[in-house]
């Protein structure tokens, strides 16, 4: 499966539109203080923190503040960045691990505790009329974000991870502390229920009609 | 291969292609084809909202305030290649009004501030002189003192470095009291620069605690942010004792560690 961009914009070769400079250009000059070059990374790398944090907990507010907390905290080590990975990389897994912190501090599990309770045989329960309408062609934006809302947490965690910001297994079983083989299992099942929400959203949407 | 097979292989190969028997097995059930290719589709759909959502113009704010408070954030005119703690050359101020300000801020903001009585100034008083007013830019760069006052070194007798001077300052002495000169051209005085003693932000955070425990590992951390520039400014003026701009930077410094002290204050009031 291939990556969200990480490898394109991790060389520093994103460039702000307004102000000309690449992204490597604003990273040292942000090492030196300078306000503007901190605002260049924010506009640069927003849109992707937040969306992280707002698909992880489902939350607006608490997505801000996520998203604040994951730019800060590399704001203030931004010294230490040398280049030999890339900043999005950088930030990308700083934001992971703010979010997962957060979630462990609720209590929340960062492996759904459905495992427990499911065989892998079993599929998960399907809502009334799912099967009468398939999906295909394109799913609507808004559906597909009231899905994943919908997923237990352990799901939506590693879904998100994978699905929608393009972490390999190996990646996630180490930030969340899991087996790759759990990690695959959580995914799938994560897929299947999303596809059984999807569908019945369909269908009351098709009955509402 | 029987739908029950594919179902126990989906997780590891739906990403894939899958062998040859599994391909066979979609084309000829299209419930299973029908599965994988949904799968599939949510999978690709849900790549779109990586960078979906815009997040509110306050969430840069926020992290602007931080940062500055921080001493993270310094003047965008920095010159490339300058050391970090050295702001732009083409500033220059005139800070020994200051020292008081930030001492009275500080003296607000601190609930536990002991003021001991300081030490009278050394009679022999070096000073600093501004390179771009020859003539007339004389200044002392002041320490606040918000802790126990240390005795101020006495001036060496040998000034070493070349872009100082040993006139006296015009303007007002300020208050012996409160303020303790920092004598320029002395290496060792420049080095007994200390920030205040860290029992008073002990203090300080032993009062956050009591009255908005919450807050005492932000504000823990925010003084510890703000005491290392401290630190790392005094060792490069202890370096450099001769850089205007990074003294004029340590007093920016400590005026941020006061307005955090004051940030604290009103808020847990």
């Amino acid at each position: 499966m291939p990556h969200l961009n990480r490898v394109a914009a991790g060389k520093g070769n994103l460039t702000d539109p307004k102000h000309g400079i690449t992204e490597a250009e604003a990273i040292e000059r942000a090492k030196q203080g300078d306000e503007a070059a901190f605002e260049i990374l924010y506009q640069l790398h927003k849109r992707r923190v937040y969306s992280l944090c707002l698909r992880m907990v489902s939350n607006p507010s608490q997505a801000e503040d996520l998203a604040q907390e994951a730019f800060l905290q590399l704001f203030r080590k931004i010294s230490t960045f040398r280049g030999e990975s890339a900043f999005s990389t950088w930030l990308h897994r700083m934001t992971v691990n703010v979010v997962l912190m957060q979630l462990r501090k609720k209590g929340l599990p960062s492996v759904s505790l459905e495992e427990t309770l499911e065989t892998e045989e079993e599929a998960p329960r399907k809502e009334f009329g799912a099967d009468d309408v398939k999906l295909s062609g394109s799913i609507e934006r808004m559906q597909l974000q009231r899905a994943i809302d919908r997923l237990p947490p352990g799901y939506k965690t590693v879904f998100v991870l994978h699905d929608v910001e393009g972490f390999e297994h190996n990646e996630i079983a180490q930030m969340v502390g899991c087996s790759i083989g759990n990690s695959k299992s959580q995914l799938h099942k994560a897929r299947l229920k999303l596809r059984d929400y999807l569908r019945s959203m369909r269908a009351a949407k098709a009955q509402s009609d | 291969m029987k739908c029950s097979d594919v179902q126990q292989v989906l997780p590891e190969i739906i990403d894939g292609t899958g062998d040859a028997e599994f391909q066979q097995h979609l084309e000829s059930c299209p419930a299973c084809s029908e599965l994988v290719s949904e799968l599939r589709l949510i999978s690709s759909e849900s790549r779109g909202l990586a960078e979906s959502d815009e997040p509110p113009a306050r969430v840069w704010v926020g992290i602007a305030n931080q940062l500055r408070a921080e001493g993270v954030i310094r003047d965008s005119e920095t010159v490339h290649g300058r050391p970090v703690l050295v702001p732009a050359p083409a500033r220059r101020w005139n800070v020994w009004w200051l020292a008081p300000v930030a001492v009275a801020i500080l003296a607000v903001g601190s609930y536990q501030l002991t003021h001991k009585s300081a030490s009278p100034a050394p009679a022999q008083q070096a000073t600093v002189q501004q390179p771009a007013q020859p003539a007339v830019g004389q200044q002392v760069v002041q320490q606040p003192t918000i802790a126990e006052q240390r005795t101020p070194e006495t001036a060496k007798p040998e000034v070493k470095q070349p872009v100082l001077t040993a006139q006296r300052h015009n303007r007002p002495a300020p208050s012996p009291r409160t303020e303790t000169p920092i004598v320029a051209g002395n290496v060792k005085g420049a080095a007994e620069i200390s920030p205040p003693a860290s029992e008073e932000d002990q203090q300080f955070l032993s009062e956050v605690s009591q009255r908005a425990p919450g807050m005492r590992a932000t504000y823990e951390r925010q003084l510890r942010a703000v005491n290392t520039e401290i630190r790392e400014t005094q060792e490069y003026i202890k370096r450099y004792p001769g850089d205007l701009d990074a003294r004029q930077h340590l007093m920016e410094v400590y005026q941020q560690k006061a307005l955090l002290y004051q940030m604290a204050l009103d808020r847990i009031q």
